[in-house]
């Protein structure tokens, strides 16, 4: 079939990129001074996370790859909303 | 036809993804503090996650040889992307706020702090 054999080609030249700027992020996570930089980093790397593994759940032809994909966009959330929380309320409670 | 039109789409969407991906990799490893990297991560958590998942929901529905099962990849994609564009904004915007009240990031390369000024009744 022509179209997989194109589909599959380019996702796999795709994957390298993906993964290179999930090591970007992570050195931002290790390197960043502030406990914000590195939420900022954990979160922005979960959200492209989530995305990398929609495009391989239609390159890997596994749909239900798609929901652990939002769940893990909905715990990025939550640990955004939390942090933000416990930085307010700390600096509150003082 | 349709389906190689909408794959081709599907995929250039997915490879604008990768570019902004990257693009806000290297902003928030570039950028001197806190919150210019705001621009970058929201930058890259946008276009880089939520431009590829709609890639892949248009390609997933022109991939004729998944099958029936295409569907349901392209729908769980479109609406795992709608959710992401509204978290992601929320998200980066509370972490903003609490770091800027909190001053846990430092302010050193912004000189002018408008939202101070405000404070002080300024412009």
């Amino acid at each position: 079939m022509e179209l997989e054999y194109l589909v599959s080609t380019v996702l796999t030249i795709l994957i390298p990129f993906y993964l290179t700027s999930f090591l970007l992020y992570i050195i931002r996570v290790v390197k960043g001074p502030t406990l914000s930089d590195r939420v900022l980093a954990v979160d922005s790397l979960g959200y492209d996370l989530a995305a990398f593994m929609v495009v391989l759940s239609v390159l890997l032809k596994a749909p239900l790859m798609i929901v652990s994909a939002l769940a893990l966009a909905l715990w990025v959330y939550a640990l955004d909303i939390y942090v933000a929380k416990y930085l307010e309320a700390r600096e509150m409670g003082g | 036809m349709i389906s190689l039109l909408l794959v081709i789409l599907g995929l250039t969407l997915i490879a604008i993804g990768v570019f902004f991906d990257f693009v806000g990799a290297l902003g928030l490893l570039r950028l001197p503090n806190f919150y210019t990297r705001l621009h970058a991560a929201t930058a890259g958590a946008i276009g880089g996650a939520v431009v590829p998942m709609l890639g892949a929901s248009l390609l997933a529905l022109g991939a004729e040889y998944l099958g029936p099962q295409r569907f349901f990849l392209a729908g769980a994609a479109f609406a795992s992307s709608i959710l992401l564009m509204i978290l992601a904004q929320a998200g980066s915007h509370a972490l903003a706020r609490a770091t800027y009240i909190s001053q846990g990031a430092p302010l050193e390369p912004i000189e002018y702090d408008a939202l101070r000024e405000r404070g002080r009744g300024g412009s």
